[in-house]
């Protein structure tokens, strides 16, 4: 071998050395089988090797990918000393124009509250005696608040059990998680939303529950919305009630409720349900939305939104404050049978005190079981810390045979009476649909409740048979274009093609071989660029071929033909990939996820066919053409 | 073996020709633009909710219309017989494209895949898991975010190559070349646009990448016009130009042809989650091909003849 030669065979065999290295955990891992795969789990050696193979994308693998945000204007509204309706019309205003791309929540926030002359003193003097100390204090808060959320989740997560789960802050305060695999995306989400803030309230006592409903019926008597609202709620449930009744149809006096019924003080004679059905609508708008539940009130499935957007109508937040209340809803359905003989779901109302008694930063250890009772319904047992206890304790001996609601997240789980009072701090949960839900909400309740709600904003879910076939599409789309590409150059170019094919492969092998050591994550649009790189990469083998062509038919000997080729050729693929160099990076700046994926194989798949399409195969062609007495080129 | 012999095509002779034909295209892609309002764009950049579920057996359209008329999230209705349903891949599959609704609630997507996995219990998958291929949901402030990118992207990768090519070669060859790169934009979108084919991100990574081609392509060219200025300095501009392109077409062939050849695998094979993709890359290898011949080239040649020489 000629010695200037060898320099770049040293340099060949070390690049092909390096590439087997990177790319071997990959092979070792595709040809594992799924025993194996089980026995390095136990051993703890599997997640090295993975860490060290190429990664798959989520849109190969299957898998969920979502954008949270920090629900801002509910942080600084919970951080506020007292709230009133004026910071709440500053935070919605705020709220609205955060729809805006890339709306700055604290800019905005000083904005508005300049345009409403809004006193920040009144509210957050704990933070500051200016505007501007006031807002820099609370964006602490609200930096704080989004590390905390993320180590919270992280912890759900990895109790949760998710294989290489990624949880990261994207800008300032977003949060991007990526779950591979996820068999129910439902429950991962509620895993994920959940505030896992567990409240106990008072529930107020019949009189006051009869009272309040009945001033929110007069409230919206008189109120402008009310007949919006009738077109909104189901019809068969209020209105056409009293319109079936007038064809004489017999109507239930079950099916709607007068609210002195509701609570045992009869003095409606509802001898004629019709009139009353009619009346009551008119009379009473809330309450004919709701049902008698056993003890409690019911509401409809269907009239649930109306009943949500009542209770949000300002006047009767207003009622509601006064009264030192709020209405909450059970956390899920009872499916009953209603004397018409049609399945119904109806949930629960409650009308609770406004402050809770106590919160869930007291739980030490949350642990799901089958309960005692018969059935085996799955409940949640908590155990509190001292202080907690002792707290706990006091609440329970003072309100005998008062109920009280255990919320969490806003949702009322159960409302039990209090038979005695509860001195270990011990205490369950009960309202699961299943072991499974019993068993996230103790996932939450141990790691934590977030400091604020988050928001989804984007959410991309890969089922695993859409993962899966995609990546047969694309291996096979990669092998037949690859196939053809190579026969191609191997029969229009001869010897000379089946160098460039040579070249063609390696390039490939190196791209992989990088994306491994890069721990880059090759997606879909990854597998695209790996094929395009395929069809242009060539396209350096064939401006050279051209030329040496070209030169061979000036009838230059093979030597100067394939100097001269290679000589010319150079500048022209460095201009002319540097340009598809510049969309890679563009494409990379600003694309996420799938995009990146593709700019960056494509960006690989360039600079490397530069190396393989111009050093490997020149160094085989100087080889050829030392070689004494040849006389012509196959190309 | 040479597929390409030894050519004399005088390409500038046909530039009028070739100025209509764009032209054409060009005007019909703007007016199905200007009469439907813009491009079609996907919810990546509306936001809205993309689903895609599998039935164990080919599923009438219209029956999954019917069934959305009425879908009920937690007492609030929606009407979703409206919205774009359509086979996706395979007649057993669909997608179901719904806009952003007023009022959403946070697990809207998931409800409406409830809801049509309990309306077709006995076509649908023993295990709700396998019923979903996937679902999207992007929320209006992502959509305007991610459209606002795309364009940043778009316009930043072609000033980024103006400055390039005005410095490896001469400021017209870079007016040249970036009208050859906006004529193959406009012309793919346009094209979209009449067969209705929406714009997604991945598109917006098919435009950047015909643009990396078709500059490609283009740049080859130049570099032989820019050699050959200088050897042939007693030939006009336009035969110059000419005789560049000649030289360089069998390559120009060549590359097209194997690009072509794996983007046509690519929307043959490559499933239905790429294919859109693919398709764009197609057009795109073909009007990318024409536009440094016919677009870049010419435009250079008008440049030349409009400035007086030195």
């Amino acid at each position: 071998m000629n010695k200037k030669l060898t320099p770049r065979y040293v340099i060949i065999g070390l690049v092909l050395l390096w590439a087997v290295y990177s790319l071997w955990p990959t092979v070792q891992l595709q040809t594992l089988s799924e025993a194996e795969v089980e026995t390095m789990r136990e051993e703890g050696n599997y997640g090295a090797l993975e860490s060290k193979a190429i990664k798959q994308g989520l849109d190969l693998k299957g898998g969920m990918y979502i954008v949270l945000e920090v629900d801002l204007p509910a942080l600084i509204s919970n951080l506020a000393l007292n709230r009133d309706e004026k910071l709440n019309q500053v935070l919605k205003d705020v709220t609205e124009k955060m729809d805006q791309p890339e709306a700055d929540f604290f800019v905005l926030l000083t904005q508005a509250v300049t345009d409403h002359k809004l006193r920040l003193l009144r509210y957050y003097h704990e933070y500051g005696s200016s505007i501007d100390e006031i807002i820099t204090n609370l964006k602490a808060q609200a930096d704080d608040a989004i590390n905390r959320v993320l180590e919270i989740l992280r912890n759900r997560v990895d109790q949760f059990g998710v294989s290489e789960p990624t949880i990261q802050k994207q800008g300032e305060h977003r949060i991007i998680v990526e779950l591979a695999g996820i068999q129910d995306p439902e429950r991962a989400r509620a895993l994920l939303q959940s505030t896992a803030l567990l409240e106990f309230f008072l529930v107020k006592d019949a009189e006051v529950t009869n009272d309040i409903l009945t001033r929110i019926d007069k409230v919206l008597k008189g109120s402008q919305s009310l007949e919006e609202l009738a077109e909104e709620t189901e019809p068969e449930d209020s209105i056409i009630v009293g319109e079936e009744a007038d064809k004489e149809t017999p109507v239930s006096d079950d099916k709607t409720i007068s609210v002195s019924e509701l609570f045992g003080e009869t003095e409606a004679d509802i001898t004629d349900s019709a009139v009353v059905d009619q009346r009551l609508f008119e009379d009473r708008p809330f309450s004919a939305l709701l049902r008698n539940f056993g003890t409690d009130i019911g509401i409809p499935e269907k009239n649930v939104y109306a009943v949500k957007k009542i209770i949000n109508m300002p006047e009767v937040q207003e009622k509601l404050n006064a009264g030192n209340g709020q209405f909450l809803q059970s956390n899920e359905s009872e499916q009953i049978t209603n004397i018409d003989g049609q399945q119904e779901n109806i949930f629960r109302l409650y009308y609770l005190e406004k402050e809770p008694e106590l919160t869930g930063g007291v739980i030490e250890e949350a642990n799901e079981r089958l309960g005692s009772q018969v059935g085996g319904q799955p409940v949640v047992l908590l155990d509190m810390n001292n202080e907690g206890a002792k707290e706990w304790a006091r609440i329970t001996g003072a309100n005998i045979g008062r109920r009280i609601a255990i919320v969490l997240d806003k949702k009322v789980h159960m409302a039990p009476s209090i038979r005695e009072k509860i001195s270990q701090g011990g205490t369950q949960i009960e309202g699961f649909a299943d072991m499974n839900e019993a068993k996230d909400i103790a996932i939450v309740l141990r790691a934590g409740a977030l400091p604020a709600p988050v928001n989804i904003l984007e959410e991309r879910i890969v089922g695993p048979s859409l993962g899966a076939d995609s990546v047969k599409k694309g291996t096979l789309s990669v092998l037949v274009g690859l196939a053809l590409v190579l026969l191609f150059m191997l029969f229009y170019y001869k010897i000379a093609g089946l160098i460039a094919d040579f070249a063609l492969i390696w390039n490939i092998l190196l791209v992989l071989a990088v994306l491994a050591s890069l721990q880059a994550t090759l997606t879909l649009p990854g597998i695209a660029a790996l094929i395009l790189t395929v069809g242009m990469s060539i396209d350096a083998n064939v401006i050279i071929f051209e030329r040496i062509r070209e030169e061979l038919r000036k009838g230059k000997s093979p030597k100067t033909a394939i100097d001269g080729g290679y000589a010319r050729a150079l500048t022209t693929i460095i201009d002319a990939n540097i340009t598809t160099v510049i969309a890679a990076l563009v494409l990379y700046q600003f694309g996420t996820g799938p995009i990146r994926g593709f700019a960056t194989v494509l960006f690989w798949g360039i600079v490397i066919s530069m190396f393989t399409a111009i050093f490997v195969t020149r160094t085989i062609f100087n080889t050829l053409a030392q070689r004494k007495g040849i006389q012509r080129l196959s190309i | 073996m040479r597929l390409i012999k030894e050519t004399h095509i005088k390409f500038m002779d046909q530039r009028r020709f070739a100025f209509i034909l764009s032209a054409v295209v060009i005007l019909a892609g703007l007016g199905s633009l200007v009469f439907q309002g813009g491009p079609k764009l996907s919810i990546d950049f509306k936001g809205g909710t993309m689903i895609a579920v599998t039935f164990n057996e080919e599923v009438d359209i219209t029956q999954v219309r019917t069934s959305l008329s009425l879908v009920n999230v937690e007492g609030q209705t929606f009407d979703l017989s409206k919205e774009e349903i359509k086979s996706f891949g395979d007649p057993s599959n669909i997608s179901i494209r719904i806009s952003h609704q007023e009022d959403e609630p946070d697990n809207f997507a998931q409800s409406v895949i409830n809801h049509i996995y309990k309306t077709f219990p006995e076509i649908v998958p023993p295990e709700p898991k396998d019923f979903i291929l996937s679902m999207e949901k992007v929320g209006p402030k992502i959509g305007s975010e991610l459209r606002g990118k795309a364009i940043m992207a778009i316009i930043s990768s072609l000033a980024l190559i103006l400055l390039y090519i005005s410095i490896r070669f001469e400021f017209r060859f870079a007016l040249g070349a970036i009208a050859a790169l906006v004529h193959d934009i406009v012309v793919t979108v346009g094209i979209f646009s009449i067969l209705g084919y929406e714009i997604s991100l991945s598109i917006i990574a098919a435009f950047l990448t015909i643009v990396g081609y078709s500059l490609n392509d283009t740049i080859v060219i130049f570099d032989r016009i820019r050699e050959n200025v200088k050897k042939r300095q007693r030939d006009s501009y336009a035969e110059t130009v000419d005789h560049s392109i000649n030289q360089s077409l069998s390559r120009t062939v060549i590359t097209s042809l194997t690009s072509f050849l794996v983007v046509l695998i690519l929307w043959l094979f490559g499933g239905e989650v790429i294919h859109g993709f693919a398709f764009a890359m197609i057009i795109g290898v073909v009007v990318g091909t024409y536009s440094s011949i016919y677009i870049a080239s010419p435009i250079v040649v008008q440049l030349h003849a409009s400035t007086p020489t030195k």
